[in-house]
């Protein structure tokens, strides 16, 4: 293929202190997190469904992060993790055990254990072929769970809620929290190191020793986890599951556009773009119901015309206003 | 037998039209490195103005092929001119979200405008058909098929010898030997897309022949697109028509014989063989 990555752009791409992003985003993130947990002490439902459902979107967008951001490898299909996270507390749910503790471990087990047994074929592929290919499975899992009568078809599975509900809130805030530790985790240590090799010249990277297979499989099983347990969690939470709701189009574009907005590559950036996104999305939403979903298509546009790297690689942009507008031809033909 | 016969007739029947679909997704991938999540709503607009044209002036709808291609392709090359051309060599992730956010924006005119319901075209021809032996065709099916030979044999024709068709090609080659040979790469990119777009316009008419129209009938071609380019090989024009017939064929024995519940399972299962058998698909040549 004749196209090529200037070097400007690719230093771009690399040019950050470490691979963790901005020390002083990630204390904020953290604080508004620890903040989070009281807002049931509020008892406003609006509030607290509101910011379970940020809560939710970060956990997608850092396990997109993981496989799309550090890894490289762009997934159209992460809310198939997503789905069969809700389907294994629906499935709970229908034998008896109504347990959200109970089903966020198993979920996490069932979306790692696909993630293995499909990376291996799947993470083989490269660029397009790999997001295409991803966007194929959750399509085709969808289909699939839809024909099985066994766990509702298409007409789904309704869950009976605990007495308590806010557990849920605190449920999903565990899954953010401990996807963000887990981010971090991985951005300090050499498996962080090693994706981003991967990610910048996986030729290269094999060169190096690193065990390009191995390493890309368990990005994208942690990957996957995190957006399975946050399922778990949203499948008891709302109550009622069916092939639509678990694998919509919006649950699998919103993490990768909230990781854009925020910040492509770091930890806090993906949290940093849940929040922003969800507010966006619900502004619009009560204001413009009708055609709330036209806007975020123009809002996609504008993010990726004017900040295709993200909100928090801006405080490493040179020159001013100046050096913004140029680096926004930076890839024109 | 009989049965088999039908099913082989029908899958060679509608893979015509994938192959008009996956065409204009080739040319742009293939020569741009962009994978236009946009098409499957470029050959929905398509089928909408065959409609509006059917309705408002009774025009045959396999006239509105040509005027569906102008006004897609004018619409496509506005689109990469003033939008794509800016992120064009960024890395793929920038042109699959804003692709992807374009679909959006024009599925929700459509449904703005057209609402929901589903729709027909439906001139006074349809369902009269002839039989060959135990096999029964449809007059619309078969004109389909013919208009989708007669698009890709003259898009075959026009990128091999033509000049403008010389410096698309040589823009998909080399980018940097092109623009030394005074090819105006900007633009070639923008009449590729404006190309891309008015195959799916013309698609769409052709695709709304033979289904109900609403403004979500694009997004399952796709992947079915996809899967057309992977299996005849990316970028010609001969790997598309061959690919849309072979994937017609089997995802019409897949229907039949397996489950019609499961399209985009069978579509993804002949994508991962493929891949995994033969990256380069049936028409490729093997990579250098």
């Amino acid at each position: 293929m004749a196209i090529r990555t200037t070097t400007t752009a690719s230093k771009r791409a690399t040019g950050l202190g470490g691979i963790t992003g901005s020390p002083l985003a990630l204390g904020i993130v953290a604080g508004l997190l620890v903040l989070a947990l009281g807002v049931p002490l509020l008892h406003n439902g609006y509030y607290e469904n509101l910011v379970r459902s940020i809560l939710m979107y970060a956990a997608m967008a850092l396990g997109w992060n993981i496989i799309g951001g550090y890894g490289g490898y762009v997934s159209f299909g992460n809310v198939v993790f997503f789905g069969l996270g809700a389907y294994t507390s629906a499935v709970l749910a229908q034998s008896g055990v109504d347990n959200v503790w109970l089903a966020m471990p198993l979920a996490i087990v069932v979306a790692a254990t696909f993630a293995v047994v499909l990376g291996i074929p799947i993470l083989r592929l490269r660029g397009h072929y790999f997001g295409i290919a991803t966007l194929g499975i959750a399509l085709a899992v969808q289909e699939i769970v839809a024909n099985v009568d066994a766990i509702g078809g298409g007409t789904g599975v309704t869950l009976r809620q605990a007495a308590w509900y806010s557990q849920y809130y605190y449920a999903m805030w565990l899954v953010c929290a401990g996807s963000l530790l887990v981010t971090w985790l991985v951005a300090r240590s050499k498996f962080g190191y090693a994706l981003v090799a991967i990610r910048e010249n996986e030729d290269a990277a094999a060169v190096l020793g690193i065990n390009a297979t191995f390493f890309k499989v368990a990005a994208w099983a942690i990957s996957g986890t995190m957006a399975a347990a946050a399922g778990a969690v949203f499948a008891f939470a709302t109550g009622f599951i069916d092939p639509p709701s678990a694998f919509s189009v919006d649950n699998n574009v919103f993490p990768i556009v909230m990781v854009l907005l925020g910040g492509i590559g770091t930890v806090a950036g993906p949290v940093v773009g849940a929040i922003l996104l969800t507010a966006i999305n619900e502004t619009l939403w009560s204001h413009f119901p009708q055609i709330h979903t036209l806007f975020f298509g123009a809002v996609i546009v504008v993010v990726v015309l004017f900040l295709p790297r993200g909100l928090l690689h801006l405080q490493q942009q040179r020159g001013g206003v100046r050096g913004f507008l140029d680096s926004l031809s930076a890839y024109r033909v | 037998m009989q049965l088999f016969l039908q099913v082989l007739v029908n899958g060679i029947l509608a893979g015509g039209i994938l192959a008009v679909v996956a065409l204009g997704f080739s040319l742009v991938w293939g020569i741009m490195n962009i994978i236009n999540l946009a098409h499957g709503s470029f050959l929905m607009l398509g089928a909408y103005l065959s409609y509006v044209l059917f309705t408002s002036f009774g025009l045959d709808p396999f006239l509105s092929v040509p005027v569906a291609f102008v006004v897609m392709f004018v619409v496509g090359f506005l689109i990469q001119k003033y939008v794509i051309n800016f992120v064009v060599r960024a890395p793929i992730l920038t042109t699959f979200l804003l692709t992807f956010g374009l679909s959006l924006l024009l599925v929700n005119l459509a449904l703005l405008v057209f609402h929901g319901d589903s729709k027909a075209v439906t001139p006074a021809y349809e369902g009269s058909n002839f039989s060959i032996g135990p096999v029964t065709i449809a007059y619309t099916k078969l004109w389909t098929l013919l208009v989708a030979l007669a698009i890709t044999g003259v898009m075959q024709a026009w990128l091999t010898r033509s000049k403008l068709g010389r410096a698309i090609r040589a823009t998909s080659m080399d980018i940097g030997a092109a623009q030394m040979s005074g090819v105006r790469v900007a633009n070639v990119y923008a009449i590729v897309f404006g190309l891309g777009a008015g195959l799916a316009g013309a698609s769409g008419v052709l695709v709304g022949l033979n289904e109900p129209l609403n403004p979500t009938m694009g997004d399952a071609y796709i992947i079915k697109a996809f899967v057309v380019c992977v299996l005849g090989g990316l970028g010609s024009v001969q790997g598309a028509l061959v690919g849309g017939l072979v994937f017609g064929v089997i995802s019409a024995l897949g229907s039949q014989y397996i489950g019609s519940g499961l399209p985009d399972a069978v579509a993804l299962v002949v994508l991962l063989v493929v891949l995994v058998v033969r990256p380069t698909g049936i028409m490729g040549k093997a990579a250098a």
